[in-house]
């Protein structure tokens, strides 16, 4: 606290909390066996000092078995992992000093607000005064400091969440664990607490790591994505990355919707060209594809240029007729479900849609184009 | 459910209740009365029976033996019931059954048989109307109840709560002190009270272990039946039907106050 501020008006905005170091956490081939079944298979991941990382995945993925293993809950079966490279293995969870924030959130029903931040502190025989400052600091980071005297069934379930991060930070871990942390909350509180999640997150500067199977969540919140699939690693990369350039089949389906091609590349060089269900899409690359070679090409339902037959779009050039299935009226977007005239099912969303002009009605004819620029092709892992 | 069978059911079940309370509480009234026969409807009204057992030396020190030996079987049944709760629910090895097996036997062996055993080596060792004695005996049949009540209470508990004290830094031992045991203690309490319960109307075993030396108030009840049967005897029984309904409504409290924790 500086000198000039008094007591009751802190501002945590101008004074972060500063912890005493940052952590950065390696993974070096890391599994996990339960008898015959293979939670965890062989990964291998940095994560940067100070970055919100996210594990995501379906459920069985292995990402909350993840997690586990760089808390010390389990152990691996082989592989290691390293905090700031030092190998943790043998060094049980109590002397791991990393914060975890569980899905259920774990607070403890026969202590207060107050108390179960204290906890951590008084692990660490912190004077009683300098844990009374830190856990008046760290409600006032989470904004719960007119609740520190209730107990935690007298909480709402947002605000067990926020007393859940004040515990697993006020003893300034170098790493923040955070097992499905929106998991128990109703979509619009979800929404808030993303931000509010981001906002701590930077205020902190520790490194985040955060296990979830919803990939708006993780697209929202992370400066970098992990996807596991069957316990492994399928692509590690920025929202960004992984959205416009998926590795693989599985991380283009799973980031987002796609409609997906897949036939023998007819292009040459940057340019590639297939022929799927008799349509023939074009896609420019700089991967390395060659001519013959099979290439999967996803268009994101956002892309396709939807338009209804009677506004002459016969004329348009690489112009597809098709039927509407189905057509959704979600808000800020229109979801279609359409049939091409080959046969083929794809999804299409419209946004800025308004009160009067018409929107496509399960039955219309409508035409369905989409630019060459936003064909996105799907790297081939292997 | 319709009425008429609503109706019918409620007088069946208060037949049933009467039939099992009623020979109970039919020595209430008698305790009052002014003959010295167990008399039933009591004549007249007095409370010389419990002046009688409130000034009797005997009644009065049987009493204390009892309460002393209730209190200690509670106390070391709800550490050892408590104890074994946490072989039983978190050990790691495969006696687990063998154990939980074991301690049923207590409930399913006549205590006639567990008494006469008891007898011949409490002999030997000299531990016959000892307080000693009794307190090992009833800690052997009251500890199932406690382990009942305990393993029960340990598997409601929510076992991240223990993983997360850990992740807070605590040790194996903080983490039993701070969390785990505070959150069992309403069913190992639950336990212990049984366990007095079981200590203090206990009068099988006791036969085999008093005598002379010791003794407790049921071992008092029962040789006063047999030699001088007076209403004294009405008014101690309503004594212990008080204390025993306390006692069991305290219990079933605590088992309502665990059950609202749980749902939390």
């Amino acid at each position: 606290m500086t000198a000039s501020s008094t007591a009751g008006t802190r501002d945590v905005r101008t004074q972060p909390v500063q912890p005493a170091r940052i952590g950065a956490v390696q993974l070096l081939g890391v599994s996990k066996h339960y008898g015959d079944s293979i939670a965890v298979n062989d990964v291998s991941l940095d994560i940067h000092r100070g970055e919100f990382l996210t594990l995501l995945g379906a459920s069985g993925s292995g990402k909350s078995t993840l997690l586990n293993l760089i808390a010390g809950f389990i152990d691996p079966t082989s592989g290691s992992v390293l905090l700031d490279g030092k190998n943790l293995e043998g060094v049980r969870p109590h002397h791991r000093n990393m914060g975890v924030m569980f899905q259920n959130y774990a607070l403890f029903p026969h202590m207060t607000v107050e108390a179960n931040i204290a906890y951590p502190l008084q692990q660490r025989r912190y004077s009683r005064a300098e844990a009374r400052r830190k856990v008046a600091d760290a409600l006032d980071l989470v904004q719960l400091n007119k609740l520190a005297k209730r107990y935690p069934r007298q909480l709402s379930g947002g605000q067990q969440q926020r007393v859940a991060l004040a515990r697993s930070i006020v003893f300034e871990p170098p790493v923040l664990l955070l097992d499905e942390p929106m998991g128990a909350l109703d979509k619009a509180l979800r929404e808030t607490l993303q931000f509010e999640m981001k906002r701590i997150h930077e205020q902190l500067g520790i490194t985040f790591i955060q296990v979830t199977h919803d990939q708006s969540e993780a697209l929202a919140m992370s400066d970098r994505i992990a996807v596991l699939r069957e316990g492994r690693l399928e692509q590690v990369g920025t929202p960004h990355d992984l959205y416009f350039r998926p590795q693989g089949r599985y991380v283009a389906e799973f980031m987002g919707e796609s409609n997906l091609f897949e036939g023998p590349n007819q292009g040459h060089g940057a340019s590639v060209s297939i022929e799927c269900d008799g349509l023939t899409i074009q896609a420019h690359t700089d991967l390395p594809i060659t001519r013959g070679e099979s290439v999967l090409v996803s268009i994101r339902p956002e892309h396709l240029q939807v338009r209804c037959e009677q506004e002459g779009a016969h004329d348009e050039g690489g112009a597809h007729s098709a039927r509407v299935l189905a057509s959704t009226f979600l808000g800020s977007q229109r979801r279609l479900e359409l049939q091409l005239d080959g046969g083929r099912e794809v999804t299409a969303t419209l946004s800025a849609e308004n009160a009067r002009r018409p929107a496509p009605h399960a039955g219309d004819r409508v035409t369905v184009a989409w630019d060459p620029e936003d064909v996105i092709v799907v790297a081939d892992r292997l | 459910m319709t009425k008429t069978s609503r109706t019918v059911l409620w007088i069946f079940c208060s037949l049933v209740a009467a039939f099992v309370a009623l020979p109970v509480l039919i020595v209430v009234p008698i305790s009052f009365g002014e003959t010295r026969l167990l008399q039933f409807p009591p004549q007249g009204f007095s409370l010389q029976w419990y002046e009688n057992f409130f000034t009797s030396p005997q009644w009065l020190r049987a009493t204390g033996n009892s309460l002393l030996i209730g209190a200690l079987v509670a106390l070391t049944s709800a550490v050892i019931g408590t104890l074994v709760s946490f072989a039983i629910v978190r050990g790691r090895s495969k006696g687990g059954p063998a154990v939980t097996g074991l301690m049923t036997l207590p409930l399913v062996v006549p205590n006639v048989i567990f008494g006469t055993a008891l007898y011949g080596i409490f002999l030997q060792l000299g531990l016959t109307g000892t307080v000693l004695g009794f307190v090992i005996a009833h800690t052997v049949l009251a500890v199932p109840y406690v382990v009942v009540n305990v393993t029960s209470s340990l598997r409601r508990l929510d076992s991240r709560l223990e993983i997360a004290s850990a992740s807070l830094g605590a040790t194996p031992l903080k983490t039993f002190a701070r969390v785990t045991l505070p959150l069992i203690l309403p069913g190992a309490l639950a336990g212990g009270l049984f366990a007095f319960m079981i200590s203090f109307d206990e009068v099988v075993v006791a036969l085999f272990l008093g005598g002379a030396g010791l003794e407790t108030l049921p071992l008092k009840m029962w040789s006063s039946v047999q030699f001088q049967i007076d209403a004294t005897i009405a008014a101690v029984s309503t004594l212990l039907i008080a204390v025993t309904t306390l006692i069991v409504l305290l219990y079933a409290w605590l088992q309502a106050f665990l059950r609202r924790k749980a749902t939390q």
